[in-house]
């Protein structure tokens, strides 16, 4: 683990004291061979699936995707940071890195914690990089307001977590989670009890976000500057998914009938996002909706505990985190030349800028899962175990993939098909540096196709 | 004895109220030295008279300093007495919490320890209050001195909070 | 002031909680406490101005009331027990009125309402003092008592309640200040009759954060909101480090407010208190929004200024730094000590 932790810590003094003229370049290339070095994490040869342990942290096949995407998409976020940030003073612009890196720092010691408390901290820990790049760099006065609201969700959701599994410790004596699943069942009759399923899962539940308690993610992603809504929708999503696939196997006999209400309101969470995504007129907002969308299916795989519905479950969420975090890329692109986040204002820009359009045209597959790509075995698997759960939800489910489909389709067709509007005739062509995050993104999506069983979890 | 202890008692009560019902400076003043001559009576028969004598002569310094004051700055042209509708229903107030603290309090330990610990002296060898004046002197010496200190710090508090003229504290407002 | 004057009052500052500290008998304490009172209050009244005039009389009569309840509560506790040692308060009536007696010197929630007040009329360093130094002698004495139980839950919540809600509408930096110290009181009274040694972490770690946050708003002159904002142009570091110590007083992890927070949630679950433990928990987060809107107004946006003004960090500051520096040091990374701290105190 040190042989990553310990040159992302070096990435700090590396921000701090390389040249202005060679600030991106080397912060770039640095955290690139970090992110490949990650790779070396993709081994599990022991039989109970934990790897690289020490006395803290350890890898799984659960953990190991997601550890790969968070390292992956630190240099994605230099990259797409570059032009942005380019009238910023110097000393602003190594902040705003080192603030990046820092979210890397912790979201890593999340990932591979092996104890509950310490995954508690470390979630918590990443609030307050996240909280300073949506307020700090967004670009309205309602950046205040949606940091507000970020901040507020997550930690109403997260303090009875903490409450929760102290609790836990003292029911059980541990946290660590290579041990829980073997400890003597609980004794879970009281209502109290119940109330302590609902704190355990709740806090995840708002970080995944649920629909009904997921109005912040809208706000913080429409207000990020794009570096944010990338490792939003990408990573911090995912801790939600992570935890609640962490903390499932102990709630065991209690979730069977206390998961009903979440399980109803993320179904029908799929349908109502998505019909707010039809009628979206907000770039970022229809991208950040449709994450919300995509994040009930990952909630109702979770809480039905089926092997098909965690492996679905943590394919979806990889496949999505990259799919969404290079939409948001594709709107920065726009947004950096309209400076607006309209869709009316910036239509038909497949005349301007083709090659961004085989680019949107792409990630609008892969967001409406294009039968090869990972996307799509993650919506199958999780589908098909909620059929075998309940036959009913497919019509909930099936009424959810037309309509991402078609909001997908009136995505594309509003940004790159029919006439350009007049005011857009003086355009910057696209740089190479933005096909090159295009690249990286889609390219890791596409050689997952090859060896989707990288993502398949413990479970297989 | 015991009814010269219920009357000192009923004294003590009657001055805290004459003061907190919050009638002219003259009249707050008289109150004062009601309770503290009362309370010196109280001490006294509860086997204090060294102490509550000292205690009697700094209270009547303190109330000519008072009086002194409320007579020269706070003079009124119309004082109010306790005989004026508002300090007289201050202080029907107070009486009824009074009373309702009793009925509370009636019937605990309060009852019996009216009875002064005077009429008990003949049994014991010395006096309470000599001996503790003794006793402040020989082993509460370092207590004597923290006390003389403090005496010297209020004196430069009293003093940093009221002197010179225009900048005196209690005179800006 | 005159130095040798502003000695003597700072020597009986001293004084009077080290009298305090070090005594056994109720009646030294007490003296202690009055000692402390006395020799503040012309360093409140220093500047006479009309408003620190009627902090320091308002701080008076609460401290003398206090003092006097304090007085009257060990007195009938020897009369009835003919006990003076400061363990040995054990009839329930006495330690009630001497719970409240204390509640009402270190300000803990329903006997809160002189705190405000009292701050907004000081200058930032004798508010330093009030908000630190004060607490800390009837802190030793609360540490040292048997307490009623129900009584300090319900105080040490209300407290963690109103301190939260009573900052929201303020504008005032001082008064913002004063309602966070009594949510972080009312965190240390919960905990106080479970773990002493955990309290005395608390305070210690407020005064930490108190101290790295009172030398800010001194170094920037800075009392409103409004001022707050124009602070980014005087020194840019401690500007980017201010959310930071304002997020650690809200104790969010991994600053160091969270340390205090964490073990307090962890031994109230020990003992039961689960729904006592959600609730401050949750409470927290009211005092956490005004935390979050004092960070939003100093460094999160930035506001228009005069060119002048902005050349300002380029000169050096003439006020020694020296202890900014350690206690923000302290008040952001003490977390991953904290294990080492809790064995050396316990």
């Amino acid at each position: 683990m040190l042989k990553i932790l310990i040159p992302t810590v070096m990435l700090i003094p590396t921000i701090w004291f390389t040249p202005k003229k060679w600030l991106w370049p080397s912060t770039l290339t640095h955290s690139l061979v970090i992110a490949l070095f990650t790779l070396t994490w993709l081994t599990w040869p022991s039989e109970t699936a934990w790897s690289n342990l020490n006395g803290l942290m350890a890898t799984d096949p659960l953990s190991t995707p997601l550890l790969i995407l968070t390292c992956w998409l630190l240099p994605l976020m230099i990259l797409a940071s570059q032009n942005h940030t380019t009238n910023d003073p110097i000393n602003r612009q190594r902040m705003y890195i080192s603030l990046l890196t820092s979210l890397q720092l912790f979201l890593i010691l999340a990932f591979s914690a092996t104890e509950l408390i310490m995954f508690y901290i470390m979630f918590e820990a990443t609030l307050i990089p996240t909280l300073l790049i949506i307020t700090r760099w967004g670009n309205q006065t309602e950046r205040l307001n949606a940091g507000t609201y970020f901040l507020f969700y997550t930690l109403a959701g997260s303090l009875p977590l903490l409450v929760a599994l102290l609790m836990l410790q003292n029911k059980t004596g541990s946290l660590s989670m290579l041990t829980l699943q073997h400890s003597n069942p609980l004794n879970l009759i009281m209502l109290g009890d119940k109330l302590w399923w609902m704190g355990c899962l709740m806090a995840f539940l708002v970080k995944m976000p649920l629909y009904g308690v997921h109005l912040w993610l809208p706000k913080a992603h429409v207000e990020a500057p794009i570096a944010g809504s990338m490792i939003l929708a990408a990573v911090l999503l995912k801790l939600g998914g992570y935890g609640m696939m962490r903390l499932m196997n102990i709630l065991e006999p209690l979730s069977k009938q206390l998961s009903y209400p979440f399980m109803i309101l993320a179904l029908w969470g799929i349908i109502m996002t998505g019909l707010i995504c039809l009628r979206q007129n907000d770039l970022k907002s229809l991208i950040a909706y449709s994450s919300v969308s995509h994040m009930g299916l990952v909630t109702t795989g979770i809480l039905i505990q089926t092997p098909w519905g965690f492996t679905g479950a943590l394919v979806l969420m990889i496949a999505h985190g990259l799919t969404s975090s290079a939409l948001f890329c594709l709107a920065n692109t726009n947004y950096e030349r309209t400076h607006s986040r309209t869709m009316v204002l910036a239509r038909g820009l497949q005349m301007v800028l083709p090659l961004m359009a085989m680019w949107w045209f792409t990630a609008s597959l892969a967001n409406m899962a294009l039968p090869p790509l990972p996307n799509l075995m993650g919506e199958l698997m999780i589908i098909s175990s909620l059929f075998n759960w309940s036959p009913w939800t497919l019509t909930l489910t099936g009424l959810g993939t037309l309509i991402t489909a078609a909001y997908s389709l009136y995505l594309f067709l509003t940004t790159q098909r029919g006439p350009l509007t007049n005011h857009l005739l003086h355009m910057e062509p696209s740089h190479s540096r933005e096909h090159l995050i295009m690249t990286l993104h889609l390219i890791p999506l596409t050689l997952l196709i090859f060896k989707p069983e990288l993502l398949w979890g413990w479970i297989f | 004895m015991t009814y010269l202890m219920f009357l000192l008692l009923m004294g003590l009560i009657f001055g805290l109220i004459a003061v907190a019902s919050n009638p002219s400076p003259y009249f707050a003043a008289l109150g004062l030295v009601v309770v503290a001559g009362m309370g010196c009576g109280v001490m006294v028969s509860f086997g204090g008279p060294f102490l509550s004598l000292v205690l009697f002569l700094i209270y009547l310094g303190g109330m000519l300093v008072v009086f002194a004051y409320s007579a020269a700055l706070a003079a009124e042209p119309y004082p109010e007495s306790w005989g004026n509708w508002s300090v007289a229903v201050y202080g029907a107030l107070y009486l009824m919490g009074v009373i309702l603290v009793l009925f509370y309090f009636y019937g605990g330990w309060y009852e019996s320890s009216w009875v002064p610990v005077d009429e008990l002296s003949g049994l014991s060898m010395f006096r309470g209050d000599m001996s503790g004046v003794a006793l402040m002197y020989s082993s509460g010496g370092w207590v004597l001195v923290i006390s003389a200190w403090v005496l010297l710090l209020t004196l430069f508090v009293v003093l940093e909070l009221t002197r010179g003229l225009s900048r005196g504290t209690l005179r800006v407002v | 002031m005159n130095p040798y004057i502003m000695s003597i009052f700072l020597l009986g500052l001293g004084l009077g909680t080290t009298i305090t500290f070090m005594s056994s008998h109720w009646l030294l304490a007490w003296m202690g406490l009055e000692i402390n009172t006395l020799a503040i209050i012309p360093l409140m009244a220093q500047h006479h101005h009309p408003r620190s005039v009627e902090a320091s009389t308002k701080y008076f009569l609460t401290q003398a009331t206090a003092a006097a309840m304090i007085l009257f509560a060990s007195s009938t506790n020897a009369w009835i027990t003919g006990q003076w040692d400061i363990n040995e308060l054990s009839h329930p009536m006495s330690s009630t009125i001497m719970m409240l007696g204390l509640a009402l010197k270190i300000g803990l929630a329903p006997l809160h309402t002189w705190l405000p007040e009292v701050l907004q009329g000081l200058d930032l360093t004798t508010g330093l003092i009030m908000s630190t130094w004060q607490k800390l002698a009837p802190f030793s004495l609360l540490m040292q008592m048997n307490l009623n139980n129900s009584v300090m839950i319900t105080m040490a919540i209300m407290s963690t309640m109103i301190g939260g809600w009573g900052g929201l509408n303020q504008t005032q930096l001082r008064k913002i200040l004063a309602y966070s110290s009594i949510a972080h009181i009312g965190w240390m009274i919960l905990v106080l009759q479970f773990s002493p040694s955990l309290t005395l972490i608390t305070l210690m770690i407020y005064i930490f954060m108190t101290l790295s946050i009172f030398c800010l708003f001194k170094m920037n002159k800075t009392t409103s909101i409004n001022s707050l904002a124009m602070s980014w142009s005087k020194s840019p570091t401690i500007t980017a480090l201010s959310p930071l110590i304002l997020l650690s007083l809200g104790g969010l992890p991994p600053l160091t407010g969270f340390g205090p927070k964490w073990m307090i949630l962890s031994e109230l679950t020990k003992q039961d208190l689960n729904m006592i433990a959600t609730i401050t928990a949750l409470s927290a987060l009211l005092s956490l929004y005004f935390y979050l809107r004092l960070s939003y107004a100093m460094t999160l946006t930035l506001s228009p200024n005069t060119t002048p003004i902005t050349n300002q960090w380029r000169f050096n500051t003439k006020q020694p730094t020296i202890h900014l520096s350690i206690s923000t040091m302290l008040s952001l990374m003490l977390l991953p000590l904290l294990p080492g701290i809790m064995t050396i105190i316990n």
